[in-house]
């Protein structure tokens, strides 16, 4: 897949994730913040930005001027350069990677930087004239509104984890366990300062040019021990307040290049990253959380590999029974994949959760010496999406 | 004979010394002579026409010689194409603030606005004769080309000079005048021709500074300007830093916002001009100096550098050590090699290409000044570096060995010069404010008339680069800050150098010839046996304002010179900031005043006769009591902050007077320097403008 497309090691990084409400990155401008944010990683990266040539930015929720979405995020860097939106739910993050990996592979393009991010906290009210609905004008609140409530379905999302669960027999034991053991991965990993590979830290200005505060933190995240877990009331089957992702906010970038231009960037150029294959499935109403094992079981068999030959396993899991019933589909063990953190623990922001994913798994197969990297995760709509890297 | 440090700049404008101005007891030339040199003279006497006279430098030079030229009744010809939109009626306000509305309204009526075709001249502007053609037109050869041929096919005669920044003689045909910016006040002018001309000396007359500069393209200030833009553009493209946070990164290490300044000119003329100057340089120079693609794009576009109101900046930049030891070198490294190159091409008189930079581009210090303090090795390293950092810019030619000659008169006495005949020597400052290296200059000034047995000196400004003396440059009072040693340094050095001037003379006399003189500059002059101002000249102590408590002994020497009935003057001008016209300070601060022409020949007599020309007011060495502060007019504010720092002079000024005169210097030093280190002064002017350059 793709053979022409690279995405040159170490030229990447994501914000911290602060929680919903918890940080100025509640009231500002998302893709002015990750634009500028952008560049200052880049720069971090000493990576130019000169070197771009196209950008392609995910965004799922409404943000201010976002009609000129790409180019505002270009020239919040300082360039003038082409590129387009897309969004997919939570897959925005990955899919937007792969078109990357797409406008690489036509030719149209040299590098590509891939640009996600998004503002949970705060996010727009719109007002949408519906002509046939007895309410006739209807007040929506992007995010929460689409949490509750699939128009295809007439589910929340919350209640596709408690449908999953119960499809496959989940115990909400294993699901404390599995949650409080995601959480001493996370911790684990931040006290060995894997985190500072991944994310930068960002002081945000005022208007005046003073200071409003850093982003360095993933604010919000605390440890947690598993009698908490266990005393925690159940939503719905298998689902508490603590196995379950929370809202966040945040950006997250990367770049996909030519092999040539992967070589020039890189801070090491003589690590190769390149596409295997991708997959999509979208599962029966309502299944969400099993959509992204329904969609690796199919990107195996397309790519012909197994789940033995993948190095590092990382997926999105707003719910921790994404993760259990990963294990029983693939037969694979829970405690052997998401090393690094997850979003179960480090939250929500939407569009960059899969980059930053991606972006930890990167750097946990280098830190093995390289191999096969499976990334995946669900999306609204039981969809999953699935993608496999090889790192060399 | 005559023996000087130095050629002062002064020689290279064909106006002989400072020395000679004393001597003769007259300037070189006056504005009346050179007008009628130039314009002819009545009945006969003909107009300046000014063509491009709407855009911001042909209104700017309109504005200006309209104002200077009244007196002399020389018509000023603005001339422009018809669909130009008016550039001169804006200036109308602040024309009338400058000058009053009657002036301003008189300025304006010598002002006639004409329209041409571009391809033939209107008739009227026949009935004016044009004299003098100052073209002002955009920065196309061929365009300015035909220009001027059309004028010389119907006013044959006619003189002309180009305003251009970029193109020299020897493309254009004609002098070159180039003013800097902002052109209704910058009184800078970069003149190429092969000899000084009357029009030259006219602008030196009229108060103007004309700059000689070598005929090779963009001259001096536009190398140095366009040079840093481009340093900062490259800066951006390797770091990806916005450009507004490396405006001010540059600010702090240089002085100038070149990218706040490309805006506030107006981005789609100053980008044009600034790529215009690069790319011809590039052309005949190579890689240092090609333009950036943003220029190359923005000078198309002409989009402003700085991000539109709402996308003011959101996330901040800062340097660690690192990245900013390689912007540095970015920075320094460029603006080295470039100065090379002018040094070798001897472009200017080093001091005013140093005092370019200065004066038109913002350098906090000029390059040549940065270059001397760095030394030469330093500058090796930093070249070398800039050229790991920008290989592109090592194929372009620099000369390493003109920073070799470093320790020459030429390099080490940028600001201060030193001339003498027989027994009698002249000191001139060329910068309105006293820094660092003005306080080294001056030793080795002072030093070297010493080393020639001169007993007998002025000190005075250059007649040429410093119009006026406006006190110390507090951009050194930074460390003080946060440093009560940095204070007291500085204090206590300078103080000292001031007192060689008492000490290690048998007369020495201070001349204020410029505008003003005012708070440590004005400290400096006192030490002098004599000080004598022209008529009209300002003094102040504006210390209290800022504020900041005088170190140069301004507490305490002029009060120890005084008549205690008198004193009280000097205890008012300290503690209220207020300022006093010379002629009215004689006897208590200044010991003579009069018209340009008087004022020289009586300093003159002295240094020829000593102290019987005028009463010596020595400096009483025991400590003066009974110091009284009444009568002080109160602060119309009457805050807290005023009351504070008049206190705090108050102090200053009782104990260094109730000391004898060795240890007063040392009390002064430590009040001066204890007080910057105040919430007070932190608040103030000095800390204010620190903050600002304070990036983080």
């Amino acid at each position: 897949m793709f053979p022409n497309a690279h995405i040159p090691y170490g030229t990447w990084g994501s914000s911290f994730f602060p929680s919903w409400q918890s940080s100025p990155l509640a009231e500002v401008n998302i893709c002015q913040f990750a634009g500028e944010s952008m560049s200052r990683i880049m720069g971090k990266r000493k990576v130019s930005t000169s070197h771009l040539d196209y950008l392609i930015i995910g965004s799922t929720i409404p943000w201010h001027w976002k009609f000129w979405n790409a180019t505002v995020a270009a020239s919040c860097m300082g360039k003038r350069i082409p590129g387009y939106q897309v969004e997919q739910a939570c897959a925005t993050g990955l899919q937007a990677v792969i078109m990357a990996g797409a406008q690489i592979q036509s030719g149209a393009s040299e590098a590509v930087g891939v640009l996600t991010f998004d503002r949970t906290s705060d996010s727009p009210v719109g007002v949408f004239p519906e002509r046939r609905s007895y309410q006739r004008t209807q007040a929506i609140s992007d995010v929460w509104d689409n949490f509750g409530f699939d128009p295809a379905t007439g589910n929340a999302m919350l209640a596709t984890a408690g449908l999953a669960a119960r499809k496959y027999n989940i115990e909400k034991k294993e699901v404390d366990e599995l949650t409080n053991y995601r959480y001493i991965q996370y911790f684990n990993t931040k006290e060995k300062g894997f985190l500072n590979r991944v994310a930068v830290p960002l002081e945000l200005l005022n208007v005046q040019g003073k200071s409003m505060g850093w982003i360095n933190e993933d604010t919000g995240v605390r440890k947690i021990a598993l009698e908490s877990l266990r005393a925690m009331r159940e939503l719905d089957t298998c689902i508490t307040s603590g196995t379950q992702t929370h809202a966040s906010d945040g950006m997250a970038t990367l770049l996909v290049t030519t092999e040539s231009k992967a070589r020039e960037i890189s801070t090491k150029p003589e690590i190769k990253i390149s596409f295997v294959g991708k997959s999509e499935v979208r599962t029966k109403p309502g299944l969400m959380p099993e959509a992204p094992a329904l969609a690796v079981q199919k990107l195996l068999t397309q790519i012909n590999l197994k789940m033995e030959d993948m190095k590092v396993i990382k997926n999105h899991n707003p719910f921790a029974v994404n993760d259990a019933i990963f294990s029983k589909l693939l037969n694979y063990d829970w405690k052997k994949m998401n090393n690094t953190g997850c979003p179960l623990v480090w939250g929500h922001p939407q569009g960059p959760t899969l980059t930053r994913v991606l972006i930890e798994a990167f750097e946990e197969a280098v830190d093995l010496g390289g191999g096969y990297v499976l990334v995946f995760g669900c999306a609204a709509g039981d969809v999953g999406i699935a993608a496999v890297f090889e790192v060399k | 004979m005559r023996n000087s440090i130095r050629q002062s700049t002064l020689e290279t404008l064909g106006l002989g010394t400072v020395l000679e101005i004393f001597k003769k007891g007259k300037l070189p030339v006056t504005a009346s002579e050179m007008a009628d040199k130039v314009f002819g003279k009545s009945p006969t006497r003909g107009a300046l026409v000014i063509s491009g006279a709407n855009g911001i430098v042909g209104a700017g030079k309109t504005m200006q010689f309209g104002s200077r030229l009244l007196p002399f009744n020389i018509p000023i010809i603005a001339l422009d194409l018809p669909g130009s939109p008016d550039g001169i009626g804006k200036h109308f306000s602040n024309l009338s603030k400058t000058f009053g509305k009657n002036e301003a309204n008189a300025i304006m009526k010598n002002i006639i606005k004409l329209n041409y075709d571009g391809a033939t001249v209107p008739d009227t502007l026949k009935t004016y004769n044009p004299r003098y053609l100052l073209e002002a037109i955009p920065e196309i050869l061929n365009l300015k080309k035909k220009h001027y041929e059309l004028f010389r096919n119907t006013f044959p005669g006619i003189q002309i000079s180009s305003v251009t920044s970029g193109f020299p003689s020897s493309q254009l045909g004609v002098n070159i005048a180039h003013p800097a910016f902002p052109h209704e006040i910058n009184k800078i002018w970069e003149i190429a021709e092969p000899t000084p001309s009357d029009f030259t000396q006219l602008l030196w007359s009229l108060g103007l500074i004309p700059l000689q500069v070598s005929d090779h393209w963009s001259f001096v200030l536009d190398v140095f300007f366009c040079g840093l833009m481009l340093a900062g553009l490259r800066y951006h493209n390797k770091s990806n830093m916005p450009f507004w946070k490396t405006d001010k990164y540059i600010r702090q290490l240089l002085g100038p916002n070149p990218f706040r300044a490309h805006d506030a000119i107006g981005a789609k003329g100053a980008n044009f001009l600034t790529w215009s100057c690069l790319h011809h340089l590039d052309k005949n120079y190579g890689t240092l100096f090609t333009p950036t693609a943003e220029l190359e794009e923005r000078k198309e576009s002409g989009q402003n550098w700085y991000p539109l109101d709402h996308f003011r900046p959101l996330v901040n930049w800062s340097l660690d050590k690192e990245e900013n030891e390689i912007f540095q070198t970015m920075m320094m490294g460029a603006l080295f090699q470039m100065t090379s190159i002018m040094i070798h091409e001897k472009r200017s008189h080093l001091s005013s290409m140093n005092s370019i930079g200065e004066l038109c581009a913002q350098f906090t210090r000029g390059i040549l000044s940065m270059a001397r303090k760095a030394g030469y090795q330093n500058i090796m390293n930093t070249v070398q570096d800039y050229h790991k950092l920008h290989p592109e810019s090592a194929n372009t030619k620099w000369y390493p060995d003109i920073f070799n000659q470093i320790s020459s008169s030429e390099w080490q006495q940028l600001y201060v010069n030193a001339e003498f005949e027989n027994n009698a020597g002249v000191i001139t400052i060329s910068r309105e404010s006293y820094n660092q290296d003005i306080d080294d200059e001056l030793n080795r000034a002072i030093d070297w008339l010493k080393a020639k047995k001169v007993k007998r000196v002025i000190l005075t400004g250059d007649f040429h680069l410093s119009t006026q003396m406006v006190g110390a440059d507090t951009n050194d009072f930074f460390p003080a800050l946060t440093n009560a040693n940095e204070g007291e340094r500085i204090a206590s050095s300078w103080s000292a150098t001031a007192r060689r001037l008492y000490n290690e003379f048998e007369i020495s006399v201070g001349f204020i010839n410029g505008k003003r003189c005012m708070g440590g500059m004005l400290e400096l002059m006192i030490h002098c046996h004599y000080l004598i101002s022209l008529d009209d000249t300002v003094l102040a102590m504006p210390e209290v304002t800022l504020p900041v408590v005088p170190g140069m002994e301004g507490c305490h020497w002029s009060l120890r010179k005084t008549k205690p009935e008198l004193r009280q003057n000097i205890i008012s001008m300290l503690m209220e900031g207020g300022s006093v016209k010379a002629q009215n300070s004689v006897g208590w601060l200044i010991d003579f005043s009069g018209s340009m022409e008087i004022a020289l020949k009586k300093t003159w007599e002295i240094i020829g006769n000593g102290k019987e020309v005028l009463p010596f007011r020595e400096v009483f060495s025991k400590p003066i009591e009974n110091i009284t502060f009444n009568g002080l007019k109160s602060d119309s504010s009457s805050n807290q902050n005023i009351m504070e720092s008049r206190k705090a002079i108050a102090d200053c000024i009782i104990n260094s007077c109730n000391a004898d005169l060795n240890d007063a210097l040392t009390i002064q030093a430590k009040h001066s320097a204890g007080f910057m280190l105040s919430k007070l002064c932190r608040k103030g002017r000095v800390g204010s403008e620190y903050d600002k350059i304070n990036v983080n």
